[in-house]
């Protein structure tokens, strides 16, 4: 039961989480039709596979995976949609399959392909929508009305009837009107997707700035990373319906790519085999690279400054893209997506 | 076009009355009142339950019944609620009108205890419906398709333009029952002819209420099965 006065630790905590989904197959062709209608066969999918983790309070997690990883399911589940198939989930001491009023107040579920704002109608309109589905009070409507117009600078556009408003602007509106009753807990289900560079990254500034202003504890997906690297420094990745990582980008980064590549431009010409002495460098386009162990970089990079005096050169971390390629082509090789 | 649909469902009444004076006990101007109630019940189903009901179906497939689940309000009331077709209201001001032409053509008018009776027994009624309608909908989240059982389902219901007299047998059990049109358009008729017990009133009404209740346990059980669409 909710418990305000209990300190509880986490937010979310989910346990074993299961989730398999019957999907009818059908045969190909009119024989197959009318065959499935007298016996279907049906094949399980196992979309989520025990699942553990915990989030705190005011926690910003990313949640990372390839197209039907679970992800989706996940969030679906944590926001009581979907019912789990077996394992525990608690979010604010609450059972989301319960669909509990008083926890659908505290949490909201934004979906990047989907919408809520009625097609036909300005975005107030939604809000007022809410604002009586909510039971929120004038006063406070005007508040937080007030507060999201101004973060996610919507001017004149709530006013402005949906279908005439552009994806960006609609994500927009979409976000305060999931935002207007206040809730501690955000799902965010690829809140950026389709966006433009600069759109996208308003929406960003804006969780970040909400997250910090208000404490709300922030789940995201994206397919975009650097969503992910601006706004959340703990990444849970799940590939194949199975948690494959949880925990600090940064090591994340350092665990699957350990390399980094050391980039020399200079003026006097070195040859390949002067520079193996410092490390394997070769030449790549019009430059020299070598691409060395994290623990190493250091300490060659010294010795090139002392012993070639006017070298330039730079070190390059893995992009945050090619991490996850191998993570999940890692996870390929061991689990070999969920479908049995 | 409300006034041609009213005429048209009188048609059928006016070629069967044609040539005889009762049918299975019913005169010409007691089926009027049978057509009266079945107009007026359409209507009002048309005008309240079936935009949306029809709506979730679409929901159910597209996925956004998602946000419906999300709000902290019963899911049941939110999507029975949430649509009307204030158009079909001239069905239900055509069928009320049919209602008192026809009662205006009885022996005896009807006093205001069976005029009450009729008007909880049309209530009963649209609960059926209602419920009916729900459990076809309820079906969607199985196998997400299902317009063309809304359409039997309609089918159905328009037998309930005749009195349930007519019918013999199994058909009779059926649509007492089963399928209640029987309940919908004929008992609140008698009701307003004072030929109807007040013990099959009350049975009219606790049905209506079993209706309500079985169809809600079935929109909970296939809430809990609801897989959401993809996204």
């Amino acid at each position: 039961m909710d418990c305000p006065t209990c300190v509880d630790k986490h937010v979310i905590r989910v346990e074993n989480l299961c989730k398999t989904y019957r999907v009818p197959q059908k045969p190909p062709g009119l024989v197959g039709s009318l065959r499935s209608l007298f016996s279907r066969e049906v094949q399980q999918v196992h979309a989520v596979q025990n699942v553990t983790f915990e989030i705190q309070p005011g926690e910003r997690v990313g949640f990372l995976g390839p197209n039907g990883a679970g992800k989706t399911t996940t969030l679906k589940m944590l926001s009581g949609l979907l019912v789990p198939t077996s394992g525990q989930i608690n979010v604010r001491g609450f059972r989301p399959s319960d669909r509990d009023p008083d926890f659908l107040r505290r949490i909201t579920l934004v979906m990047g392909q989907k919408q809520q704002l009625l097609w036909d109608l300005p975005p107030y309109e939604s809000l007022e929508l809410n604002r009586a589905l909510y039971a929120i009070s004038r006063a406070q409507f005007q508040e937080t009305v007030g507060q999201l117009r101004d973060l996610l600078d919507l001017g004149a556009l709530l006013d402005r009837p949906v279908r005439n408003l552009s994806l960006g602007e609609r994500m927009k509106c979409e976000l305060a009107v999931a935002l207007l009753h206040r809730p501690d807990v955000l799902f965010l289900d690829e809140p950026t997707i389709g966006l433009d560079v600069t759109m996208q990254a308003t929406v960003r500034t804006f969780i970040a700035e909400w997250n910090q202003r208000y404490g709300v504890t922030v789940l995201l997906t994206s397919h975009y990373m650097q969503d992910i690297a601006a706004l959340c420094n703990r990444v849970i990745v799940i590939d194949g319906g199975k948690l494959v990582y949880d925990g600090d980008l940064g090591a994340l980064a350092r665990n699957i790519a350990p390399h980094r590549r050391i980039l020399l431009r200079s003026h006097t010409e070195m040859t390949l085999d002067a520079l193996s002495a410092y490390g394997p460098f070769v030449r790549e386009g019009g430059s020299t690279v070598a691409s060395v162990h994290a623990s190493v970089v250091n300490s060659i990079v010294n010795r090139l400054l002392v012993d070639i005096p006017d070298i330039e050169l730079s070190v390059e971390d893995a992009s945050l893209e090619s991490i996850i390629a191998r993570l999940f082509q890692r996870g390929e090789g061991e689990t070999r997506n969920g479908r049995q | 076009m409300a006034v041609f649909w009213l005429a048209w469902t009188v048609v059928p009444l006016r070629v069967v009355f044609d040539t005889r004076v009762g049918v299975a006990g019913w005169t010409y101007d007691q089926s009027l009142l049978v057509v009266g109630f079945f107009v007026t019940l359409k209507g009002l189903l048309d005008t309240f339950v079936e935009p949306n009901l029809r709506s979730v179906v679409e929901q159910v497939r597209m996925g956004t019944l998602d946000f419906t689940l999300l709000k902290p309000v019963d899911a049941q009331l939110m999507i029975s609620t949430t649509k009307t077709m204030p158009a079909k209201l001239f069905h239900v001001v055509g069928g009320v009108g049919l209602l008192f032409y026809a009662s205006g053509q009885l022996p005896q008018p009807p006093s205001i205890g069976s005029v009450i009776w009729a008007f909880l027994l049309l209530s009963s009624g649209l609960a059926c419906i209602y419920s009916l309608w729900l459990a076809v909908v309820s079906l969607a989240f199985f196998f997400v398709r299902i317009d063309n059982l809304s359409y039997v389902l309609e089918s159905v219901l328009d037998a309930g333009r005749w009195p349930v007299d007519l019918y013999r047998g199994g058909l009779r059990f059926v649509f007492t029952f089963v399928v209640p049109v029987g309940l919908m358009t004929t008992y609140p008729s008698l009701a307003l002819l004072g030929n109807l017990s007040a013990g099959d009133g009350m049975l009219s009404i606790v049905v209506s209420f079993v209706f309500l209740f079985l169809s809600r346990q079935i929109w909970e059980f296939a809430l809990a099965r609801y897989s959401s669409a993809s996204s």
